[in-house]
């Protein structure tokens, strides 16, 4: 245990101080700080232009009221609507760009619903006349007495949707549902971020002691299974670091310590769920980067062993392909099988587990063999480790990994 | 010898698939001896020297290495792999610190031991150099420090003159008898049979996997060349008794002999009055063994 934790400091020290690892590990960071810059000296001319492009703005709204129904106009819409006597002189204020568009209601409203808009715009440019009916609505009403059925009629309902199929645990709005949902899946994001990052580390790391033949004597002092647990201890902390720098810095620069909040107050709500996505999380990201060290030593150079891994980086990301499919049934037979098993079930279950009453026993297995996975790879990346010190200057092909790794 | 090998090895059996690597090899190294590991390439000594440091395993045979089979002793083994290499973009200090804690050493105590046996393989003024600024020749002082940098009671060195110079081979010989010396025990893999001459006391000879010759080296010498002696002589006569073989070379004859000893010989040229000015029992050149051996 002493050596693999000497590996692992010397691993995660040795890298954290490689130019490319500082470099990349500002580069994101950077790379948001130059986009806020931009954005900030930009930001009033380019917002403009957004606003003349897709008329999100609704600006004023001129309305000339023949009806009397809507004067005054109430205290809510003040500052969108005012009132028009004449419509020449409304006119007169659109051609001018003081209002956007005018609504002329005819006398003889709410007899006739016919109501006129007049906009500057051309036919594609308008946002459309949505936003005129809590306008009309909150007007039409304004005479009844009682409050509740006032609102009710302004907004007459907020839809709790319960499909019986799904056994789905009827949960508050949609925010929180949302919310609920995000954190398992940015745990499952971050699985999936720091295997990549981590493994490219682990990778080289392998790659390199390899084709430097220093393997050879650091082989001579500790068994293949403590080097790789050292590395895949240090190079795992390596990898966290730099996801942790890119995650920080995406809060602080876009202000986010709010979202940072609006995600902890659900983790805290569903610590189930919480804790399961650690165990997931440490499980899946185990198995994955005992398995991107082993194959490591299999190819002559770094790039070589990238490219035999890919198959890895494949799997890992299968359930984030599969989304939709687990997205519109989280217990279906594809979701339930890929959780079973070892190499997608980390990803798959952290999607599943806040999205609906996912069955125990699939829980139970997923962790098992999971656990029973971690010393598979770890006996497995050892044989390969011995194996692919053999081998200089080939690129072996399955059939001849599988055939010599009964003799490792 | 009287005591007890820091190395025995039975009956190892490696093999790759068809390629049987080593053979059947069973050898002994004793304490404070230099034990010259040889063969031509692809012979198995790498292989017999991987299983030792339990790199790989074997497919059969038993070693016992300072008391216990291999992988529980490593931390009082020293390894020079043949395949050199080191972390380049490190510091050369920092690297030999790092290897000696892999093999359990304080770290305070490593730091100054790196430091004292960089001083002997004249580095000391490379130490906070990084490792690929170094020459090959200094790389591989700084590999042979790392090997020995823990202390250790045996010291297996793959090919340690390869790539030196004739200055570094001298130093490099002079630690190793040093190391003698204070009681380690070394296992010498090397080509230049020249210095395994030199160094070794006894030798192990590999071929195809099989030892081809084991023994102390004088012994295995004196067996190649049963009865022949050097002379160097002004007109040697050529009717000399018991004499079968001859090869000149100037005024030197090297003389096989049949049915008369060699001390005896040298009383028959005296009785002759040849003047002889040097006469030795020759041994023949280990390379000259080797290459018959092999061949």
């Amino acid at each position: 245990m002493k050596k693999i934790l000497i590996i692992a400091r010397h691993e995660y020290w040795v890298n954290l101080r490689r130019p490319d690892f500082i470099i990349m590990t500002l580069l994101v960071p950077l790379l948001g700080l130059i986009a806020l810059i931009i954005g900030a000296f930009f930001g009033g001319q380019a917002g403009s232009a957004l606003v003349q492009i897709f008329d999100i703005d609704p600006g004023l709204s001129a309305l000339v009221d023949h009806s009397g129904r809507f004067t005054p106009i109430l205290p809510q819409f003040q500052e969108e609507y005012i009132p028009y006597s004449d419509e020449t002189v409304a006119r007169t204020a659109l051609e001018n760009e003081m209002v956007r568009r005018i609504i002329v209601v005819p006398p003889t409203y709410p007899q006739s619903e016919d109501v006129v808009v007049v906009t500057a715009g051309s036919r594609f440019s308008e946002s459309g006349t949505g936003d005129l009916r809590s306008f009309f609505i909150t007007h039409l009403v304004q005479d009844i007495d009682d409050d509740v059925l006032r609102a009710r009629l302004a907004d007459p309902y907020d839809a709790q949707v319960e499909n019986i199929n799904e056994e789905s645990r009827s949960s508050g709005g949609i925010a929180e549902q949302a919310l609920n949902f995000v954190v398992p899946f940015l745990f499952s994001m971050l699985l999936i971020i720091t295997v990549f990052v981590s493994s490219g580390y682990l990778l080289r790391s392998v790659a390199e002691e390899k084709s430097s033949r220093v393997i050879e004597i650091v082989l001579s002092s500790v068994t293949p299974q403590q080097l790789l647990a050292g590395k895949v201890l240090g190079l795992g902390a390596l990898g966290l670091t730099q996801v942790f720098v890119w995650i920080a810095s995406a809060f602080g620069l876009s202000g986010g310590l709010a979202i940072l909040v609006g995600i902890a107050v659900p983790l805290f709500a569903r610590t189930d769920i919480f804790l399961l996505a650690i165990a997931y999380y440490i499980l899946g990201f185990t198995v994955y980067a005992v398995l991107m060290g082993a194959i490591g030593t299999l190819g002559t150079n770094f790039q070589e062993s990238q490219q035999i891994s890919g198959i890895f980086s494949l799997i890992a990301a299968l359930p984030m392909m599969l989304m939709g499919v687990i997205f519109s049934n989280p217990n279906g037979g594809l979701a339930r099988a890929i959780s079973w098993f070892p190499l997608t079930a980390p990803t798959t279950m952290m999607l599943r587990l806040p999205l609906t009453e996912v069955p125990r026993i699939d829980i139970v297995v997923s962790i098992l063999v999971l656990l029973a996975t971690v010393p598979l790879v770890v006996w497995l990346g050892a044989k390969i480790f011995r194996l692919g010190m053999l081998m200089y200057g080939k690129r072996p092909g399955i059939v001849e990994i599988v055939r010599l790794l009964r003799h490792a | 010898m009287m005591t007890p090998p820091v190395l025995s090895v039975r009956n190892l059996r490696k093999q790759y698939g068809d390629f049987i690597a080593v053979d059947d090899l069973t050898f002994e190294v004793f304490s404070g001896e230099i034990f010259g590991l040889l063969g031509p390439n692809g012979a198995g000594k790498t292989s017999t020297i991987r299983i030792l440091m339990d790199i790989f395993k074997a497919d059969a045979g038993e070693i016992e290495m300072l008391g216990s089979p291999p992988g529980r002793s490593r931390e009082r083994v020293g390894y020079l792999p043949e395949e050199r290499g080191l972390y380049r973009d490190q510091r050369v200090l920092e690297v030999l610190v790092y290897l000696a804690r892999l093999k359990g050493a304080d770290p305070a105590i490593a730091r100054r031991r790196a430091e004292q046996w960089l001083e002997r393989v004249e580095l000391q003024d490379w130490a906070t150099k990084r490792v690929k600024e170094l020459s090959r020749g200094m790389q591989q002082k700084v590999q042979f420090v790392a090997s020995l940098i823990h202390d250790p009671d045996l010291l297996i060195l793959d090919e340690p003159f390869q790539g030196l110079d004739p200055v570094n081979v001298e130093l490099l010989k002079g630690l190793i008898r040093e190391l003698v010396g204070d009681g380690k025990s070394i296992v010498l893999s090397a080509h230049q049979m020249n210095l395994v001459e030199e160094l070794c006391d006894r030798i192990l000879l590999i071929h195809r996997g099989r030892a081809v010759l084991y023994g102390p080296l004088q012994q295995i010498q004196r067996d190649y060349a049963p009865n022949s002696v050097r002379v160097r002589a002004k007109n040697l006569p050529s009717d000399l008794p018991g004499v079968v073989g001859s090869e000149r070379n100037g005024d030197i004859a090297l003389l096989t002999l049949d049915g008369i000893g060699a001390q005896a010989f040298l009383a028959a040229l005296v009785e002759r009055n040849v003047e002889v000015e040097s006469f030795e029992v020759a041994s023949v050149p280990l390379n000259d063994i080797f290459v018959a051996v092999v061949q």
